[in-house]
């Protein structure tokens, strides 16, 4: 890993930066925000003693994660910091190297119309991300920016050049490899002077160099990724396409190079719509091979979402209910060849399709206030093709669907009843296959309804009643659960929530995952506070997830943005 | 400690600057770029409201608020920008449910965040109301009955 400051130097630095805002407040412009994640985590009867297994030996319920960031902004020149404090330890399931203080990323910043020019910690996204993409995610500890240099420049309105260079950041230190990037974005249509549609062209460079210590490597050190995608639009129609080749590398199984497999990867992504007023359908098909790219070769496959540098979201809908995120794919971009669980797998290939309809008011089925329909289908299958376990190989076909992976269907209702009641429905069918998505064993099918009513009492208070169950005979088998959440005013709200598997056979593993808690908004800052039991599996946002063990205890959150 | 200490007398002092809208491009539906500031730098109040396709409440905040978008629009010239959040996964979705829904806002896509990230947005819904580039109004969060509150403010701050 990189060498580090001492911290003695951050504070210096963080002095300095300070030292400009409060010199030039009536200058320029100073907006920030601080959250906190705090969390108490008890010993529960029926789930077992609190055990952190990141940090074994320690004894330290107590947990919390800090954030502030500040950022100034004068004429064309912005600059910030963001300083991040995991007291005394971060919370469970996170990086157990965020285990420190100080400041975590810096930048300066000039903009003009036509130039952008960044140093220090910086976010980028190539096209869809499928080649490059760094964010910050607090909830799933991801920070993957790029601390480096940046020059965007727009000599027209229809031309975006993008040149970068940096190396990742790791928590509270950087990657060992190095991220080149070059992106041009190109507005066709308006260069062509075409009025009656629009077509977009994107062309991009990725290079990850990283030295390795395999002697005499049957792979480059640099990694070089191409992509190029074109974004048509006509009238209520668009499309989209996009390509990606990764030239070839080690495949890394277990945080280990294999020298003796190597191999190049590739996606495509193809995307058509139609939207018009009171109708929207899309469809998304792809299929990737070989496509994870990490900055440092062995953090493929990592727990904790470390070292990315493509984004490769499940292409899923995003449910919002409890018992319909106990099963949530993962998008398989990796290549595993595992003999002992006779599992072998090199990607993905499969799509999904979305409907929004719109009932209109007054008609037969819309009534008095109308009625929204919202429909998606996902099915995803492994790559199909020969896999050799024995020799620990791969030849995958391009166009064909292996073993299934995942499939969900869902319908969504929402009604408005009167002026005080609205209702919304939802049905979700699910196939998981736990063996090729997890690498454990079990295929899970699912059905899923959920009733969802609120209940305006009056200008400012209302009541929110959700009722669910999922039918299966796999795994934990039968759920039901229940939601009510009381608003008492704008302000203010009280809720409390319970999913209890009671299908299982075995009696000692029903278990109640109880919650209770409340918040408290005021303008842009949010307190809350919770009591219960969580659930161990995976917390995804934005298709992205992070696994956090089952637990029970106090938490609290602040969030203040100025 | 000491750290933060200093940091908390900081947070004091920046809460009291009032803030502009920074210059951030975003990405029409259409695939343009667009500036939020010349959209937001007008005598008349601008709401930016930053949602996502899978965020529950944002989509009931901008369904109850598009069924009396037009008399607002008709009594304060109030315009209404909503700024979806979404990040590649479900981006493609905006498109079909702005129009499946039939909404008649301005929509916007934050592709990496960034105005997201300038704001210091942590959680969505969040509600910023504008005039003439200065914010004027936050709000984080939704619950029915509270559209009612953002018009009083719209109200308040229109001609």
């Amino acid at each position: 890993m990189e060498p580090q400051l001492p911290m003695k130097n951050y504070i210096l630095l963080a002095f300095l930066f300070s030292g400009t805002f409060l010199f030039a407040q009536d200058y320029g412009n100073l907006s920030g925000g601080f959250e906190s994640d705090f969390k108490w985590y008890n010993n529960d009867s029926k789930t077992g003693e609190f055990i952190d297994t990141n940090f074994p030996g320690t004894d330290e319920h107590v947990r919390s994660n800090n954030y502030l960031k500040l950022d100034y902004t004068y004429k064309k020149w912005s600059a910030g910091i963001q300083l991040e404090s995991y007291l005394p330890k971060p919370l469970v399931g996170f990086l157990p190297k965020y285990d420190d203080s100080g400041l975590s990323t810096f930048y300066l910043e000039y903009q003009s119309k036509k130039l952008k020019i960044t140093g220090g910690y910086f976010y980028e996204q190539f096209g869809s991300g499928l080649i490059l993409r760094s964010w910050e995610d607090r909830q799933l500890g991801i920070n993957n920016a790029l601390m480096g240099g940046r020059i965007v420049y727009r000599p027209t309105n229809d031309i975006k050049l993008t040149g970068l260079f940096g190396k990742q950041k790791e928590a509270f230190e950087l990657s060992e490899g190095q991220i080149f990037g070059v992106d041009t974005e190109i507005d066709l249509s308006d260069i062509f002077k075409v009025e009656n549609y629009s077509l977009g062209l994107g062309l991009s460079y990725v290079g990850r160099y990283e030295e390795t210590d395999i002697e005499n490597p049957n792979f480059e050190e640099l990694t070089n990724a191409f992509s190029g995608r074109l974004d048509f639009s006509k009238n209520s129609f668009y499309a989209s396409a996009e390509y990606v080749a990764k030239t070839e590398d080690a495949i890394v199984e277990t945080h280990t190079i294999n020298n003796d497999l190597v191999k190049p990867g590739n996606a495509l992504l193809l995307n058509f719509g139609y939207a018009d007023q009171g109708l929207g359908v899309n469809a998304t098909l792809r299929r990737m091979e070989n496509m994870s790219f990490f900055s440092d070769r062995k953090a493929q496959g990592n727990l904790f979402n470390q070292n990315i540098v493509n984004f490769i979201p499940a292409l899923t809908k995003q449910h919002d209910y409890l018992l319909t995120n106990i099963y949530v794919y993962q998008a398989q971009p990796s290549v595993v060849l595992n003999a002992a669980n006779n599992l072998a797998k090199a990607g993905e290939i499969g799509g999904q399709f979305d409907m929004y309809y719109n009932f209109k008011e007054g008609s037969t089925l819309g009534g008095k206030y109308g009625t929204k329909l919202a429909m998606n289908a996902a099915y995803w299958a492994n790559l199909s093709g020969e896999y050799d376990l024995l020799n620990h190989d791969y030849e995958v076909d391009y166009f064909g669907f292996g073993q299934k992976y995942f499939s969900d269907i869902s319908l969504e209702v929402r009604k408005k009843l009167s002026e005080d009641w609205s209702t919304i429905f939802t049905y979700v069918n699910q196939y998981y296959n736990k063996k090729y998505i997890e690498e454990r064993s079990g295929i899970i099918e699912t059905n899923i309804a959920v009733a969802e009513a609120t209940y305006i009492l009056n200008e400012k208070q209302s009541i929110r009643l959700v009722g669910q169950h999922l039918w299966t005979e796999d795994d934990h088998k039968n759920w039901g659960g229940g939601t009510l959440e009381f608003n008492a005013s704008h302000k203010l709200s009280f809720y409390v929530s319970d999913i209890y598997n009671y299908g299982n056979e075995i009696k000692e593993e029903r278990i109640h995952y109880y919650n209770i808690g409340g918040s408290f908004t005021k303008g842009a800052n949010r307190f809350s506070l919770n009591y219960g039991r969580q659930r161990g599996g995976v917390v995804c946002v934005g298709g992205v997830c992070r696994y956090v063990p089952e637990s029970t205890g106090l938490s609290a959150s602040i969030s203040i943005s100025f | 400690m000491k750290k933060l200490s200093i940091l908390f007398l900081f947070i004091g002092f920046a809460v009291t600057a009032q803030n502009k809208v920074p210059s951030t491009y975003l990405e029409t539906l259409d695939g343009d770029r667009t500036n939020i500031q010349s959209l937001t730098n007008t005598d008349h109040v601008t709401v930016l409201s930053f949602w996502a396709t899978w965020c529950m409440p944002c989509l009931k905040e901008l369904d109850t608020i598009s069924e009396v978008y037009s008399t607002w629009q008709e009594e304060t010239g109030v315009e209404v920008i909503a700024i979806s959040t979404d990040d590649p996964r479900t981006q493609k979705r905006v498109k079909p449910l702005v129009n499946g829904k039939s909404w008649d806002y301005t929509v916007l896509l934050d592709t990496n965040q960034d105005l997201k990230r300038s704001f210091n947005i942590t959680s969505i819904p969040h509600t910023i109301v504008v005039k003439n580039n200065k914010v004027i109004y936050r709000h984080s969060g939704y619950v029915p009955g509270a559209e009612n509150e953002l018009y009083e403010i719209i109200k308040e701050n229109s001609n």
